[in-house]
């Protein structure tokens, strides 16, 4: 195990092994820069826990399939028979190829490319050429592509785990699964399509660096100020200008929905009263007004294209799961200091189509005005983790010590917007999850 | 797919459910396009003046001159960049960015604010335009195919973007302008980096 430079305080492993990389206030650099711990979040993290790997509407119809990944695990999401969805690890029983390397398609068969041998959409065998030369006790049915342990929905919602023992679905979400809930109905509870394409940014960064911004409510106003000041003069008091002067006070909060799921609600601010009004211009903005208050008459209209504005939740699902605005971000670490960020986009089933289109115009905003100049920080803070070994550690003390949190009537700790209790909780999340699949791999050893 | 030789855009630049209709289709002819018509093929002059605009927009980009640049667009202009490869939908299908005249306006101002994250540094650039082809549309109008290719260098990091860039022109009393500028990665729905200077 990696503790480069300065040692981090109490290492030592009868605590747990992963106890030495945080001190209150603190996480160590090394969870971010060092390979090995990389290594070891692929197996022990992203091997243990439930990861998020694709929505039912990806795949709606027999024999469809999307590729995704597991950690760095190549797996593939498929609709099989009987509606059922399988989770198979994209690696060739015989020789290691990965299977299937297309993002999605429609197949009632994975057939390798390199000595043909073939699996049905549940992974089952099927066939292998020339198996006599495998001798009279060849079993077919142990050459099976390996499948994920546990695979469940949550409303669309479609989740794996490697770990047989892992707990229900439900439990692991806690309170995100409210939320969740508050998200999949909000627009007339009309069903949420991820078919309408996604952008994939690919980041010079750590995915925790990724994961640490989506439950960062202090750093709108600075890293964002080029939109906000561009917004501003043109639109005046429009969503998100709500982050400004003290903005702690705002009706804005941070929650801790237990497992590491945290949330900023920015709705008290934002659909206080209608979204739609306080959303600053989208291309096509007016002519969508237009056909709709015409057609269906203002107050419906109005109803109808709140739903074309952001859901303002950024509802945050350890580990790889991040719903921001209207996209489901999904986040897939390549190596230590790289990482892909899905943005799928969404659409609702019967919808008017003006809706989904503003729709479409509203998903490209913060990718192109904001979520660009996030990236910038992301690989600012990568580099400046990696090149500086005198300082190894990581502030996440917002908050801590200031009795601004309280336990709401729901049960869900409440913070201000700008505390780092985020950080806090997720990474205390981490270091348990990691201490525990360490030990167990131990124990298997 | 008709290719519609009329107008493409609204006049007053908003968007409607028929603007993307004519958008659509209007790549889509420019998907399955085989040889120029040779009805559609433009006389000498207009195509040369279309060349000048083009490498005139070209130039303005990688000197930063983005004021200049955005002067060459109509007022009912589209900056559009897709975040797929098969001509889908705009309506229904998510883009890196569909900006009208005004999201175009206020790209420009963040990046000119001082102040945009992304850009300090700023992206150095070279823009190549090749394989230019060229359709007349309608008695004003001009749609421009052509290959393109950037040579980026942010923070010393040496980069590439490559594609075709599908081009609406009209003739204006002011020259020959901008209405469409479709920048068509050839990897859109393949992982992107930092893409948020001047395509
Ligand atoms: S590696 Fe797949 S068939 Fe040989
Ligand atoms: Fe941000």
């Amino acid at each position: 195990m990696t503790l480069s430079a300065t040692q981090a305080d109490g290492a030592d492993t009868a605590r747990g092994r992963y106890d030495g990389y945080f001190r209150p206030g603190y996480a160590h650099r090394d969870i971010y820069t060092a390979q090995d711990v990389f290594d070891q979040e692929m197996l022990h993290l992203f091997g243990t826990t439930w990861v998020y790997v694709g929505h039912e509407s990806e795949v709606p119809a027999l024999n469809d399939f999307v590729t995704r990944t597991i950690g760095r695990r190549p797996v593939i999401l498929s609709r099989g028979k009987n509606n059922g969805l399988h989770v198979l690890i994209n690696r060739c029983t015989h020789r290691g190829a990965v299977v299937c390397r297309q993002a999605q398609g429609n197949a009632a068969r994975f057939v390798c490319g390199y000595h043909a041998w073939t699996f049905g959409t549940d992974g089952k065998c099927l066939g292998v050429p020339l198996s006599h030369a495998y001798g009279p006790d060849f079993d077919m049915e142990a050459q099976n592509l390996h499948r994920a342990a546990r695979v469940e929905s949550y409303r669309g919602f479609v989740f794996a785990s490697l770990n047989g023992e892992v707990m229900p679905l439900v439990d692991h979400l806690a309170h995100a699964r409210r939320y969740l809930d508050e998200w999949i109905d909000r627009g007339d509870c009309l069903p949420v399509v991820v078919r309408a394409g996604s952008m994939r940014f690919e980041t010079h960064a750590n995915w925790k660096v990724i994961y640490d911004n989506a439950g960062d409510g202090y750093h709108p106003p600075f890293s964002h100020i080029s939109m906000l000041r561009v917004f501003a003069r043109r639109y005046g008091d429009v969503d998100m200008q709500y982050y400004s002067g003290n903005f702690d006070e705002a009706p804005l909060i941070s929650r801790d929905l237990g497992n590491g799921h945290t949330l900023l609600d920015q709705r008290p601010s934002m659909h206080a009263q209608s979204a739609w009004e306080r959303q600053h211009v989208m291309p096509g903005r007016e002519k969508m007004w237009e056909a709709l208050s015409e057609k269906y008459g203002e107050g419906p209209a109005r109803e109808m294209l709140d739903a074309s504005t952001g859901s303002g939740l950024n509802l945050n699902i350890f580990p790889n799961l991040l719903i921001i605005g209207n996209q489901i971000q999904l986040l897939e670490p390549l190596a230590v200091n790289r990482t892909v960020v899905h943005w799928f986009s969404t659409t609702l089933d019967g919808a008017p189509d003006e809706v989904n289109a503003l729709r479409m115009r509203m998903q490209e905003d913060f990718p192109s005005f904001g979520e660009v100049d996030d990236t910038a920080q992301f690989e600012a803070c990568q580099t400046g983790m990696e090149c500086v070994p005198e300082m190894p550690w990581i502030d996440i003390r917002r908050h801590m010590n200031t009795d601004a949190g309280h336990r709401g009537e729901d049960g869900i700790w409440t913070e201000p917007i700008s505390s780092d209790q985020h950080m806090r909780c997720y990474l205390d999340a981490w270091r348990r999850i990691m201490n525990a699949g360490a030990a167990r791999a131990c124990d298997d050893a | 797919m008709r290719v519609p030789h009329g107008r493409v855009t609204m006049p007053d630049g908003t968007f409607d459910m028929p603007f993307y209709r004519r958008m659509h289709a209007l790549v889509q002819g420019w998907q399955t396009l085989d040889e120029i018509p040779a009805d559609r093929l433009p006389n000498a002059d207009d195509r040369a003046a279309c060349e000048r605009l083009l490498h005139l927009e070209a130039r303005l980009i990688d000197g930063l001159r983005l004021e200049a640049w955005l002067a060459l667009f109509t007022e009912d202009c589209a900056y559009w960049i897709p975040a797929d490869v098969a001509a889908a939908d705009p309506a229904r299908f998510v883009s890196w960015e569909f900006n009208d005249r005004r999201r175009l306006e206020e790209r420009v101002e963040r990046l000119e604010g001082g102040r945009a994250f992304s850009q300090i540094p700023i992206t150095r650039t070279t823009h190549i335009y090749s394989n230019i082809e060229m359709l007349t549309h309608g008695q004003d109008g001009m749609e421009v195919l052509c290959n393109f290719l950037i040579q980026a260098n942010l923070l010393g990091r040496v980069s590439q973007r490559a594609g075709w860039n599908g081009f609406l022109l009209r003739r204006t009393e002011a020259g020959w302008r901008i209405v469409l500028k479709r920048v068509g990665l050839f990897d859109a729905d393949l992982s992107q980096h930092n893409n948020s200077f001047t395509l």
